[in-house]
């Protein structure tokens, strides 16, 4: 509580008139010069409500303790009245823009000095209060954003552990080499940040681009269902194997749709959308389902995009690698299936950044 | 008591002077004797004499301030004419005026003295 008026003047007369004047409402401190008036500030300044201040004294003016008051941050929160002689404007103006809060000339009418010192102390004690108030709420704010901010990250953190274990469960049983994901990965990343930046109409945001970037990881997941005899056959497979084989995308939806309550809503769709549908093509020829055109969620169709162009690249047990330039062809040409027009719009401008990225995670070409 | 109503406004304008005290007379008359022994008369005089012009300018601004608390009029009056002048930096016109303050500042002593005995 502020209950205190610090009276600065270097004339024992002057001061013990404002003592006079300002004792029925303040407990009342006197300081003789500016840096006695320092010091006492230093000492009580969460106790003083209001300083009258001398501006011509020894050693240090009114001016200057104004200003080291300033410097200090203390104006905020206490008032200072000059109490002056000193009739120049200049005086008043420098005051008024160093920041004082009124001036009173000597001599004054103790009645209406006192009224004055009263009004603004009652000011300030509001807008500290208001200030107070605003900072406490904002403390609380900011608190409780920081709870979420951190409860976010954690639900996050899990949703990619998820992920990340059901990829190593893929990896594990030799399905795909670990760099294959990480590569389709990148390359999903990749376009799905041209698709959000050129066709807002997929309504993709840099949260969706991550997800689905994330997500990815798990496209084959279904093939951990899909027996040895079939999945690891050196040779061409019969038809009916390879019916069998297809397969693999209905069955990752439902191992990944089986998978709830541990991670995000929007994970586990996302992730079902992928396995399922990114065999399926835009004119209707892919599986299971044999969608057209934009029935095919947006995150199946970049996964495909991605997936297609990593097979090419990479040597697999059946084929060797293409060339950058050659796969490129294949897939604008639709050699490995129809895809989106748009789609192929924003692969061609992510040409250089595939390739990049390509090289950069260094494709094995002979294993 | 020395009827402190009839001295010559000039000097002293009680009615004012009680008034800055809160018309209480006891302390009105605590700090009119405080007066007697205040330096800043002196104070001034010297530094005019020496030159002295922003020590000069200091003390006719404490002279001036405590003059017009006490409602000493006449002097008051001189000594913010003497602050303006050395404020300006003009020693010539200050010591010009030195006469009439040491003038108004004798009448007022005399008049201390006056009721400091009569107390």
């Amino acid at each position: 509580m502020r209950t205190k008026a610090l009276i600065v003047d270097d004339v024992e007369m002057n001061r013990a008139l404002l003592c006079e004047i300002m004792k029925d409402n303040f407990d009342t401190l006197e300081a003789a010069d500016g840096e006695e008036a320092l010091s006492v500030l230093d000492r009580l300044q969460q106790e003083i409500a209001v300083v009258l201040l001398d501006i011509i004294m020894p050693k240090m003016d009114g001016f200057e303790v104004l200003e080291k008051m300033k410097a200090l941050g203390y104006l905020d929160k206490i008032p200072v009245l000059f109490i002056t002689g000193d009739t120049s404007e200049e005086a008043e103006l420098r005051g008024f823009e160093l920041g004082i809060s009124d001036l009173i000339r000597k001599p004054f009418k103790p009645t209406q000095a006192k009224k004055r010192v009263n009004n603004i102390v009652e000011r300030f004690t509001y807008k500290n209060f208001l200030e107070d108030k605003v900072d406490e709420q904002t403390h609380a704010l900011q608190e409780q954003n920081q709870i979420l901010i951190e409860q976010k990250r954690r639900l996050e953190e899990g949703n990619v552990k998820i992920i990340d274990v059901l990829g190593t469960v893929v990896e594990y049983r030799n399905l795909e080499s670990g760099e294959h994901i990480k590569r389709v990965k990148g390359f999903t990343e990749i376009l799905a940040k041209y698709v959000m930046q050129n066709y807002p109409e997929y309504g993709l945001t840099e949260e969706k681009v991550a997800v689905i970037a994330s997500a990815s990881a798990l496209h084959d997941i279904g093939k951990i269902a899909i027996p040895d005899n079939i999945l690891l056959k050196p040779g061409k497979l019969t038809e009916e194997e390879f019916e069998y084989m297809k397969t693999h995308t209905t069955r990752g939806y439902e191992i990944l749709s089986n998978i709830e309550g541990i991670w995000d809503d929007e994970y586990r769709k996302v992730g079902c959308e992928i396995c399922r549908y990114h065999h399926e093509r835009y004119n209707g020829k892919g599986y299971p389902d044999h969608l057209i055109g934009e029935e095919i969620p947006i995150s199946a169709q970049i996964v495909s995009v991605a997936d297609v162009y990593d097979a090419l690249v990479s040597k697999r047990v059946y084929k060797s690698a293409f060339e950058k330039e050659q796969a490129f062809q294949m897939i604008l040409d639709g050699k490995c299936g129809v895809f989106s027009p748009k789609l192929m719009e924003c692969f061609k401008s992510a040409k250089e950044e595939f390739e990049g990225f390509a090289t950069s995670i260094s494709v094995p070409h002979i294993l | 008591m020395f009827d402190l109503k009839n001295v010559d406004r000039k000097v002293l304008d009680y009615e004012t002077g009680l008034g800055r005290f809160m018309g209480k007379e006891t302390l009105f008359v605590k700090f009119l004797m405080k007066f007697v022994d205040d330096k800043s008369f002196q104070s001034l005089k010297e530094q005019i004499e020496n030159g002295e012009c922003e020590e000069a300018f200091k003390a006719a601004h404490t002279l001036k301030g405590v003059a017009a608390n006490l409602a000493f009029d006449e002097l008051a009056k001189v000594a913010g004419d003497i602050t303006e002048a050395l404020r300006a930096q003009k020693l010539e016109e200050a010591i010009k005026q030195l006469p009439v303050l040491e003038e108004a500042y004798k009448k007022v002593q005399e008049l201390l003295v006056k009721i400091k005995g009569e107390e």
